[in-house]
């Protein structure tokens, strides 16, 4: 791929790095220093945006390792969070484990659920597998409603976590437990892309068959795919159910499981920075609906109240048709070729 | 690539503005209330002409001067039936001190909200649960709690009962959205259904978006009921009613649907399938609701439409505004219009108890230690294409103490 201009490889680590030069880990750190005090630095309503932008960062990166990656499309990224959501409250409030424990076992008990919807995926793909995870979604969406486990139609209240007596009660104090744990999992899924499996499903991706006949176990490699999608679902819900105090079903719709499919192609199937692209992109143009429409019903009082809110899903719409259209490959391909440009200036092909 | 460019310049005015008027939300002697609804989304249908009384309503207040010299903005915001979404909304217009009350149309949003404001002192309005009568707290109800209507409907059910000079104990089912809505009425009106003789059949739900209902309908009708109560949106009760009469059971089944029941949609769309549906509602309904005074007043002043076009939750967003503007009243009275916080609001809502609501509602039930909306109901009969009037104002029973919190 493309290097700074100038740079070389010397070793295999060298070779291997994600950070490759000394500026870009200068980068690293101001910008993860930055991150750490944006609750010193900027207004409380900032930092809870922020928190939401990460978890479905988490959220959808899954996604992106089973649907971006692994192509295999999935509908069921909010019902798999829901799982995660209901895990964490039934570990932390009817087991009495701590958070920090129950953290990693919502995504590895997600993942095992995830399994389970995985599995139509070595018989049927496409637009088939997509119904049968649409499926999924129903039926956990049935079980929450139906087991007394889950509280049933109200849900079940959570406490916030702590450590050493200090309790993560604002979204102030919960986006240092929710930003480290979204900046390890963009780098675990970074890594893994890179690895012997993350090649094993871009080459599922691409042509299941010619990856079968080099001896990719396909049922293997797909549901090691929903494994570690759901695992992130498991982590995110366990993270949103500690920072709204509830797990409740109504909060992870079939429409949620749309826009996170809508951010990825926004962003970029295939493409770890393509999910922040996408995640930021759509979350602050739902922000700026919402920032923007009061004004505009002031200013138009003719268009009232309710077209002008109403503008949110119509922008969502258009901004996936443009995407579609013009830019299919997402934000992310236009970030290559910028940064392509950019190492290359003043210098062109 | 122009259009790319005009598009990209088109998001980064938008951008723009909407930061560069963030400051503007406040002034002096203007507060806010705060609708956070849904625009669209599986409750639009209620919720949409509901705030489309408040914000008129509000147009009105102003129009007449404010609250004592103090201007009321609007405020609404579509939540889609989103929690992540009303969540942001919420916090986001939080720390707006000018924002003194907030209306929140979807059961889901009190369950969250329920928990991250338990220690804030906010007036904050919400449909019928019963879990926030049961430990008062800062979530007002609109009206009677959900158990306590349906408690009133079986109180009528009994006396349709007797007067059609039926012995033993009338069979009824409970069929409603699956959801915490849905299920709401039974907490507390189980229990009263059973204390005053009537034989519950095992509930019935179903996901809203529901094309069809024949299932639930001919499982109902399996168990022998006589009559069927309907807790949804409509239109999906309409729904639930026309499929009720393609199966020929509105003939030997009495419906009786809630609060959200045909309005003038569902009457409009489909009359003789909701023909003799029973309507129990704590604002008025139907022709009532059109021809009251107050409601046609604002409805052809703010919205320039002959007052047949609108749908009766129209009025109960009126009294929303209404209840507000009361609560500003008291609260300007005791502390002035320069010391109104949110703190001083919701103990305003707590003192206008009685205040009235012109008749399209019952008269104001909040009080230190009630946090119903109002505490009658009255029922009406789908008839020849229109919504009738058959009881005036009932009491409702309280359900809401006879269940297990």
């Amino acid at each position: 791929m493309w290097r700074p201009c100038g740079t070389f490889d010397e070793t295999y680590q060298k070779d291997m790095a994600i950070v490759r030069t000394p500026l870009r880990w200068a980068v690293l750190v101001v910008s993860l220093t930055l991150t750490g005090l944006l609750p010193v630095l900027v207004p409380y309503y900032f930092v809870s945006f922020l928190n939401n932008l990460a978890i479905t960062v988490i959220l959808v990166m899954g996604l992106q390792i089973v649907s971006g990656y692994c192509g295999q499309i999935s509908f069921g990224q909010a019902a798999f969070m829901a799982v995660g959501a209901y895990s964490a409250a039934i570990l932390t409030q009817k087991l009495g484990l701590s958070f920090w424990l129950a953290l990693p076992l919502s995504g590895i008990f997600t993942g095992l659920f995830g399994l389970v919807g995985g599995a139509p995926s070595l018989r049927i793909k496409g637009f088939y597998l997509a119904v049968a995870t649409i499926a999924v979604h129903f039926v956990t969406m049935w079980l929450i409603l139906h087991l007394d486990l889950t509280g049933r139609s109200q849900g079940l209240t959570v406490e916030p976590p702590s450590l050493a007596g200090y309790i993560f009660d604002t979204d102030e104090r919960m986006f240092y437990i929710i930003m480290p744990v979204m900046i390890l999992m963009t780098y675990g899924a970074r890594n893994l892309v890179r690895t012997r499996v993350g090649r094993a499903l871009v080459a599922v991706r691409d042509n299941d068959l010619a990856a079968q006949v080099m001896g990719i176990h396909l049922f293997y490699y797909k549901l090691l795919a929903f494994f570690i999608s759901c695992f992130y679902a498991g982590v995110a819900g366990c993270l949103w159910a500690h920072l709204t105090l509830v797990a409740h079903f109504e909060q992870f719709t079939l429409l949620h499981a749309l826009w996170y499919i809508g951010m990825l192609i926004v962003g970029g199937m295939g493409s770890i920075p393509g999910v922040f692209f996408g995640v930021i992109l759509v979350r602050i143009l739902d922000e700026l609906v919402m920032v923007v429409s009061p004004f505009l019903a002031a200013w138009f009082p003719w268009l009232g109240s309710a077209p002008a809110a109403g503008l949110g899903v119509t922008a969502f719409g258009l901004v996936l048709a443009f995407f579609l259209i013009w830019e299919p490959r997402g934000l992310a391909h236009r970030w290559e070729i910028l940064k392509a440009s950019l190492r290359l200036y003043p210098f062109v092909h | 690539m122009r259009a790319r460019r005009i598009l990209l310049v088109f998001l980064a005015a938008l951008m723009a503005a909407g930061w560069a008027t963030i400051p503007s939300l406040a002034s002096a002697r203007e507060v806010t209330f705060l609708d956070l609804t849904d625009f669209t989304g599986p409750v639009a249908g209620l919720a949409l002409p509901g705030s489309l009384g408040l914000e008129d309503y509000i147009k009105d207040i102003n129009a007449r001067g404010g609250v004592q010299g103090v201007k009321v903005k609007y405020l609404g915001v579509d939540t889609r039936y989103d929690v992540a979404r009303m969540l942001s909304s919420f916090k986001r217009y939080r720390r707006d001190d000018s924002v003194l009350a907030i209306n929140i149309v979807s059961t889901p949003f009190g369950k969250v909200l329920k928990e991250i404001t338990a220690k804030e002192k906010m007036a904050m309005t919400i449909p019928g649960d019963g879990e926030y009568q049961a430990s008062p707290g800062n979530f007002f109800t609109w009206g009677p709690t959900y158990q306590d209507a349906f408690a009133a409907a079986m109180d009528w059910v009994i006396d349709d009962w007797k007067k059609q000079g039926k012995t033993g104990k009338p069979v009824v089912g409970h069929l409603a959205w699956d959801s915490p809505y849905g299920r709401e009425p039974l907490r507390g009106g189980k229990e009263h259904a059973e204390k005053i003789g009537i034989n519950l059949l095992n509930p019935e739900f179903f996901p809203s978006g529901t094309p069809k209902h024949d299932v639930y309908l001919s499982r109902l009708e399996a168990a022998g009921a006589n009559y069927i109560y309907v807790a949804c949106v409509d239109p999906a009760p309409t729904n639930v009613l026309r499929d009720a009469a393609a199966m020929g059971l509105h003939k030997k089944i009495q419906f009786i649907t809630d609060y959200w029941g045909p309005t003038a949609l569902g009457v409009g769309t489909h009359p003789q399938a909701v023909e003799g549906a029973v309507v129990v509602s704590f604002f008025l309904r139907g022709e009532e609701a059109k021809n009251h005074p107050i409601t046609k007043r604002i409805w052809t002043t703010y919205r320039k439409d002959p007052a047949e076009k609108m749908n009766e939750t129209y009025g109960m967003g009126i009294v929303w505004g209404m209840t507000f503007e009361a609560a500003l009243k008291d609260a300007i009275k005791r502390v002035g219009a320069e010391k109104l916080s949110r703190e001083v609001i919701y103990e305003s809502y707590q003192r206008i108890t009685g205040m009235s609501r012109e008749g399209i509602t019952g008269s104001c039930a909040y009080s230190p230690s009630s946090r119903r909306g109002s505490q009658e109901v009255k029922f009406y009969r789908c008839t020849n294409g229109k919504i009738v009037p058959i009881t005036d104002w009932v009491r409702t029973p309280d359900a809401v103490s006879l269940h297990k919190w």
